[in-house]
């Protein structure tokens, strides 16, 4: 679609050709003779100083809308508007463009005359030759090459090294009966090493537990953990394999390792920073890595669809699409919409891209020699730019829909194969869409003409003038969200699967060095090259390939001793709550020591030879003894190794976020296993987020919002009915949810009450995107994430901050947490389901009992708990503030048994694996 | 006098007391644990009150956060050479604009600070003026989060988090950091990023009557925060049910012997159960004599909602929150500034003067550092005829109490207030003076993250020894 000013640049370039044909016949016949530099030089460079070096040059100290015209890469590159000549081209020169007042009026106070005009044409013609350089700031490396080469013999960055343990002292009794598998060869060595003995097998409902927890983060259910508890007695081993088999098998598998990744992958729905849009594709990039995981794809081609998915040679559109959609990993970073400078947003996001990729596959952070060379790594500042220009040569499609505040808009690409996750609309409704669109454009230019003539009046515009630039802005949004939505479908109606991701651009190009990580100050260019620590033989792009699948190909090739490691320490930590590394986005030389070197290399080394399964790698190793062993605390061990480096014992871990609402969904019986349609944020299309509250347009009757109606919608087929009766108190809360789905729907409603945010407390009004987290019952890892405003059922237990590369999660332990387990209404409501299915299943307060501990801590009782228990539900009194509820005595015993419930959820160990 | 410095086993007692299971954990546990704090050099739970690195002359700090960039030139820096050159045009960009309003000398220290500021004037003894500060960011945005953080390109964590972090908390009752209406979108400038969650902000939101209405609201709010209130239980129950929980808390710590993080657990539900009566009886001012409230302006139209703020912010530090933070709104004056400014003055003059006055008649004023700042300031130079535009180069913040000088002026800008030359005061000069006087070495006050340790003032900063008493 041609917009209107550029018919209007169009038509002034014709006449333009029109006017100065005379001219540059003549001057083509007269110069060319004499050579591409001999022109610039005579007839450019003169101009260029006199006119515009004085608000363009780093002499003058003006570098006005950040361009220079002082060098050739500043002349080409442009300021904040683009490019200021690109050679041969001349309608996308912006310098043409200015100098014959089209757009920018260049130079301000006169324009060129004719004859120079025509001049700069023909340059830009001729390919705008520019002798210019060596101007440019040298920048001397404190890197040298021996000190490359020194940092290449670094531990992390030398080939695999299979060792097999060695035993030191005289031959311990474990030696002979305590290993299952090779790992236990290692960590016993190291034991015995240190002065350690491993400690017993665990129970085995807990082992059971840890490995549930771990592989699909739920808790086994009561029957899975009679049968597991036969099993065992009769071969620990053989149960332990059997249970890792069929976990790995369940679809539950992708959806807790997969949120593994996603913490790496620093997953969100929305930019996150000061304009917080909504990227309502990036759920399929969250599927296709549960997908992924699910079905074991080999680890070195993950990594290589998700820097290059799109370079990948592919036999089919849908493995295309997939491989698409696996660039999301480029595309969903942070994003500093407001940036002004476009040159600065680029080198941000090229920055965020080098840092993602950099710390989750390398563990190495190269991102830090953007502004000066690595201060421990020899990873000079060079190597950070030789990267750069490999993701330079690359776009990326990230989306969001143009604001005011928005300056970096940009698309997103329409998937080869639709997969139909979105719903389709109308025709009828999409027509209604573009009318709308035609009307609010029109609405928009009269306010901008508006805000225009108080701009220029000078005046004191009086109070109106806030509200009419506030209207502005409101327009802005309004119609910039339409255009999108209007774009959302064809001309059916059918919605068009879009994802985020990342393409190569027509003509690669090498990046600049910049002084200090800054734009204004750029120095030598930099050929696209792999980290010279990393690489021995020096890298091969060719000129016309950006350098993308090359470097995917390399690392999982030339790196791959190193990208194993780094993927085999994420595995281990999230078995055993530390990495054998501690540092896992850092195995440079700031990062921690592996504790087991051995092990490390070892399990790599599997890692490969078992082509890349991420699945058979957890399998060796929780079918390994030292997976199965006691938590339990020893005071003499603990004080040699009171971190526990030695696995002398499994050490206690607080379970992960989603791990602890999805039990809580488990052990009420609410769980909604099936994965719902996309995301609520997909749902909800372009919007921004204010206080946790998604805002959208102020067109109420919009096909989009119509969607977020109810849960049940969510799922491919109907959602499932609860069961039981429900409280008064619970069908209220009922009530109340639908009302507030109501508000949801109608994105009026939202838009109004964030206008009134000012006035309102916002404490009262839980946000939206909170009551929408609170009514799911859909595994965790599909509930949306807005960056900022995770949901407060994540975020109170250490959720991943998804503006960050989180290897590693926190585990605080915080009164807020408290709070929740306490007063929360969606925990209240879950014991509530539970208390019912207790009722449901058992009749005797005693099996009931014995049930809910079952359910919740994967054991039984102990008579001590068993008793308190039964005191508790006597001494209950179920009178409530307001003193109702007395109507009858089945409420009575079903309030003291949630309240009962609400207490065994909210001790420790319920969110505590031992 | 050096803060109380509670060893692990006393601030466990603290936390719990109150309920049985202490003689309990004490039996069980005092050799065990000794040892193992001993072996790990564990120093207890992360909220306990921690030694400082050398006396401090401030043991808390309210931030008054002034969102907009409100301008220097027309309320704390004079300066008679605008009013002289007004209407020339200036060697920055454009035509100076003189301030519309006068400027007189105030107390005794005769500080110069302009009639938008009547009230605060009176307290002008107090005010130690920074007139030199710097930033790196023109954009509200991203000067906002520099503020905050230091850094405006990464998530860090923000100075009240950093301050929590160095000192821990002296109300086993309430958060240790308390962010009162932080504005959309800023959820990192109350944030910990790296730092333990422990040390984030806790989000508040008052009951405030809203700018136009003006009407007298219950004097608090309950739903301070997510499920401060159990809408089904009573006190009594909930202590019941909170007994069975610890009971089953006890029974596991029994049985594991050593797992600090069921004594976390142990720990946070006291807490948690506690701050269900603390926070709110702390939010609620219906204890406070008419007189205080009208000292903060509470029930004027203009000053209601700044008034709460301030009395909540001291009320807050009073229980001893370590860092409370405030937020007023709408200082970003590009036009309209000659209606506009005065009424944002007025909104929070009588509140802060009243806030200054009564942490004084309580004798908290010379502990407590009281911070007044906003992004940046203005330009001496005037766009669409009556607003000033962003500027970083040159501005002014103020401190009071907390053993800054009273009555003092440190530093200086141009002269036409455009850029500051003399002792300029850096944002990270800025944070290392906070942290300074709260006896924290902000070189020292480091925590490892991804190979490095990190700083507040990242290799920056030095202290405005000057401004201290």
């Amino acid at each position: 679609m041609i917009n209107r000013r550029q018919v209007i640049r169009q038509a002034a370039f014709v006449a333009a050709v029109v006017l100065l044909c005379g001219g540059v016949l003549l001057a083509q016949e007269r110069r060319i003779t004499d050579g591409p530099t001999r022109f610039f030089e005579t007839n450019i460079r003169p101009h260029l100083v006199k006119h515009c070096y004085g608000c363009h040059s780093g002499k003058s100290g003006k570098i006005r809308g950040g361009l220079r015209l002082d060098t050739k890469l500043g002349t080409l590159r442009g300021g904040n508007s683009g490019p200021a000549v690109v050679p041969n081209t001349l309608d996308k020169s912006l310098l043409w463009s200015a100098i014959n007042y089209e757009d920018f009026e260049m130079p301000p106070n006169r324009k060129l005359p004719a004859n120079v005009i025509a001049d700069f044409r023909n340059w830009i013609e001729m390919g705008a030759p520019d002798p210019r350089v060596g101007d440019s700031v040298e920048v001397r490396s404190t890197v040298s090459t021996a000190d490359i080469e020194e940092g290449r013999k670094f531990w992390s960055f030398q080939p695999l090294k299979v060792e097999t343990p060695v035993f030191t002292g005289s031959g311990a009794p474990q030696r002979e009966s305590w290993p299952t598998s090779k790992i236990d060869l290692y960590i016993l060595a190291n034991q015995i090493e240190n002065g350690l003995t491993p400690a017993g097998d665990a129970e085995p409902n807990a082992v059971l537990r840890r490995l549930s927890m771990d592989l699909v983060g739920l808790p086994p259910t009561p029957e899975a953990i009679v049968s597991f508890t036969r099993n065992w007695q009769r071969d620990r081993q053989k149960a332990v394999s059997d249970a890792a088999d069929s976990l790995l098998k369940s679809k539950r598998f992708g959806e807790r390792w997969g949120r593994h990744w996603l913490d790496v992958a620093r997953y969100a729905e929305s930019s996150g920073k000061e304009q917080n849009l909504t990227y309502p594709h990036a759920w399929r990039y969250r599927d296709y890595v549960i997908d992924s995981f699910n079905e074991d794809k080999p680890y070195n081609r993950f990594v290589q669809e998700q820097i290059a998915g799109d370079l990948l040679p592919v036999k089919t559109d849908e493995q295309w699409a997939e491989n698409l959609v696996a660039t999301g990993f480029l595309a969903i970073g942070t994003k500093t919409l407001v940036e002004q400078n476009q040159r600065q947003f680029r080198m941000d996001l090229i920055d965020e891209q080098i840092d993602a990729t950099t710390r989750v596959f390398l563990g190495l952070s190269v991102a830090c020699a953007r502004c000066h060379d690595h201060k421990f790594d020899a990873i000079p500042q060079a190597d950070y730019y030789a990267l750069a220009g490999i993701f330079e040569s690359t776009k990326t499609y990230y989306g969001t829909h143009r604001t005011q505040q928005n300056r970096n808009p940009g698309p997103l690409l329409h998937l080869p194969v639709d997969d139909n996750a979105e719903k389709n609309i109308t025709p009828r409704q999409l027509a209604a869409l573009e009318e709308q669109l035609v009307q609010k454009r029109r609405e928009l230019r009269s306010v901008q003409q508006e805000v225009r003539k108080i701009r220029s009046s000078g005046s004191s515009p009086g109070g109106d003038a806030k509200s009419v630039i506030g209207k502005a802005i409101r327009m802005r949004k309004e119609v910039g969200i339409l255009e999108i939505r209007v774009d959302s479908y064809n001309e059916r109606g059918e919605a068009y699967s879009y994802c985020m991701a990342t393409q190569a651009v027509d003509r690669p190009t090498n990046s600049t060095l910049l002084v200090r990580g800054d734009i204004d100050q750029p120095a030598k260019e930099v050929p696209r090259a792999f980290p010279q620590i990393l690489s021995n033989r020096p890298t091969r792009i060719a000129h016309d390939s950006s350098g993308r699948l090359e470097l995917a190909r390399w690392m999982t090739r030339d790196c791959s001793p190193l990208v194993a490691r780094v993927m085999v320490n994420r595995v281990w930590l999230h078995l055993f709550g530390e990495g054998l590394i501690r540092t896992p986005e850092d195995l440079g030389m700031s990062g921690e020591p592996p504790s087991h070197p051995r092990l490390l290399d070892y399990l790599a080394a599997r890692f490969i030879e078992n082509g890349w399964s991420v699945k058979k790698l957890i399998r060796e190793i929780v079918s390994s003894r030292v997976y199965r062993i006691d938590s339990k605390y020893d005071a003499e061990k603990f004080l040699v190794d009171p971190e526990n480096k030695y696995l002398w014992r499994h050490s206690p871990r607080r379970l992960d976020a989603e791990v602890i609402r999805d039990s809580i969904l488990a052990v009420s019986g609410q769980l909604e296993v099936r994965r719902p349609r996309a995301s609520l944020i997909a749902e909800v299309g372009p919007a921004s987020v204010r206080n946790g509250i998604l805002i959208t347009t102020t067109g109420g009757d919009g096909p989009q919002m119509g969607r977020m109606n109810s849960q049940r919608d969510r799922f491919p087929q109907g959602g499932r009915r609860r069961q039981g009766r429900r409280f008064q108190q619970n069908g209220r809360r009922q009530g109340q949810r639908g009302e507030q789905n109501e508000r949801l729907q109608r994105g009026g409603v939202n838009r109004q009450r964030a206008g009134n945010m000012r006035q309102a407390q916002a404490g009262t009004q839980r946000s939206a995107i909170e009551q929408n987290a609170e009514s799911a019952h859909y595994r965790s890892v599909y509930l949306p994430v807005i960056r900022d405003y995770p949901p407060r059922a994540l975020d109170l237990f250490d959720f991943a901050e998804s503006s960050m590369v989180v290897g590693k999660r926190n585990s605080s332990n915080t009164p807020d947490q408290g709070l929740f387990f306490l007063n929360n209404p969606f925990v209240i409501e879950q014991c509530d389901a539970m208390a019912h299915r207790l009722i449901n299943e058992k009749r005797q307060l005693r099996d009931q009992i014995a049930r809910a501990f079952l359910l919740a801590y994967g054991r039984q009782a102990t008579p001590k708990e068993l008793s308190a228990a039964i005191k508790f539900m006597r001494g209950f009194d179920v009178g409530t503030r307001s003193g109702q509820f007395r109507d009858n005595a089945d409420t009575d015993v079903l309030r003291r048994l949630s309240a009962l419930c609400q207490s065994i959820i909210a001790a420790a160990e319920f969110r505590y694996s031992n | 006098m050096v803060p109380n410095t509670l060893s692990r086993r006393e601030s466990l007692k603290a936390v719990s007391s109150g309920i049985g299971y202490l003689a309990f954990c004490s039996l069980a546990n005092t050799a065990r644990r000794s040892e193992a704090a001993h072996a790990s050099g564990a120093t207890g739970s992360p909220l306990a009150p921690k030694p400082p690195h050398f006396e401090p002359k401030a043991k808390r700090v309210i931030f008054l956060c002034m969102r907009g960039g409100p301008s220097h030139l027309d309320t704390f820096d004079y300066k008679p050479r605008l009013l002289r050159d007004h209407g020339k045009s200036s060697k920055y960009q454009g035509a100076l604009l003189k301030s519309p309003w006068q400027f007189k000398q105030r107390g005794k220290s005769g500080l110069w600070i302009s009639d938008l500021f009547p009230q605060v004037g009176v307290m002008a003894d107090e005010l130690c003026l920074i007139r030199s500060m710097k930033t790196d960011q023109p954009i509200h945005p991203r000067a906002m989060t520099q503020l905050h953080t230091g850094n405006a390109q990464f998530v860090r964590p923000s100075l009240g988090a950093w301050s929590l972090y160095g000192l821990g908390s002296e109300n086993n009752s309430m958060p240790g950091f308390v962010s009162f209406n932080p504005p959309a979108g800023t959820a990192q400038n109350y944030g910990s990023s790296f730092l333990p969650a422990i040390y984030q902000g806790t989000r508040l939101n008052h009951a405030s009557t809203g700018s136009s209405g003006g009407r007298r609201r219950g004097r608090g709010s309950g739903q301070t925060i997510p499920d401060i209130t159990n809408s089904r239980l009573t006190s009594r129950q909930q202590r019941q049910q909170l007994d069975l929980i610890q009971t089953l808390n006890r029974e596991k710590l029994d049985r594991d012997k050593e797992q600090p993080g069921v004594e976390g657990a142990i720990e946070s539900f006291e807490l948690a159960f506690r701050m269900q009566d603390e926070l709110p009886r702390i939010m609620d001012l219906a204890g406070e004599d008419q007189r205080t409230l009208d000292l903060y302006g509470i029930g004027a139209d203009e000053t209601d909602d700044f008034g709460r703020q301030c009395l909540l912010a001291r009320r807050m530090s009073e229980a001893g929150v370590r860092f409370v933070e405030i937020t007023h709104r709408d200082w970003d004056t590009h036009f309209n500034m000659t209606t506009a400014l005065p009424k944002l003055c007025q909104q929070i003059d009588k509140p802060i003067a009243g806030l200054l006055q009564d942490l004084k008649r309580r004798d908290m004023l010379k502990d407590t550092l009281v911070i007044w700042a906003g992004e940046f300031g203005r330009t001496p130079y005037g766009q669409n005829s009556d607003g000033r535009d962003h500027n970083n180069k040159g501005y002014t913040t103020w401190m009071a109490g907390g053993g800054v000088k009273g009555g003092f002026s440190y530093g200086a800008t141009d002269e036409h207030g455009y850029e500051a030359v003399e002792n300029v005061c850096h944002i990270h000069d800025w944070h290392a003076t906070i942290l300074h006087l709260l006896g924290l070495n902000h070189e020292r006050l480091t925590f490892r993250y991804a190979g490095r340790d990190f700083r507040l003032t990242d290799v920056h900063g030095t202290v405005a020894k000057d401004i201290i008493a």
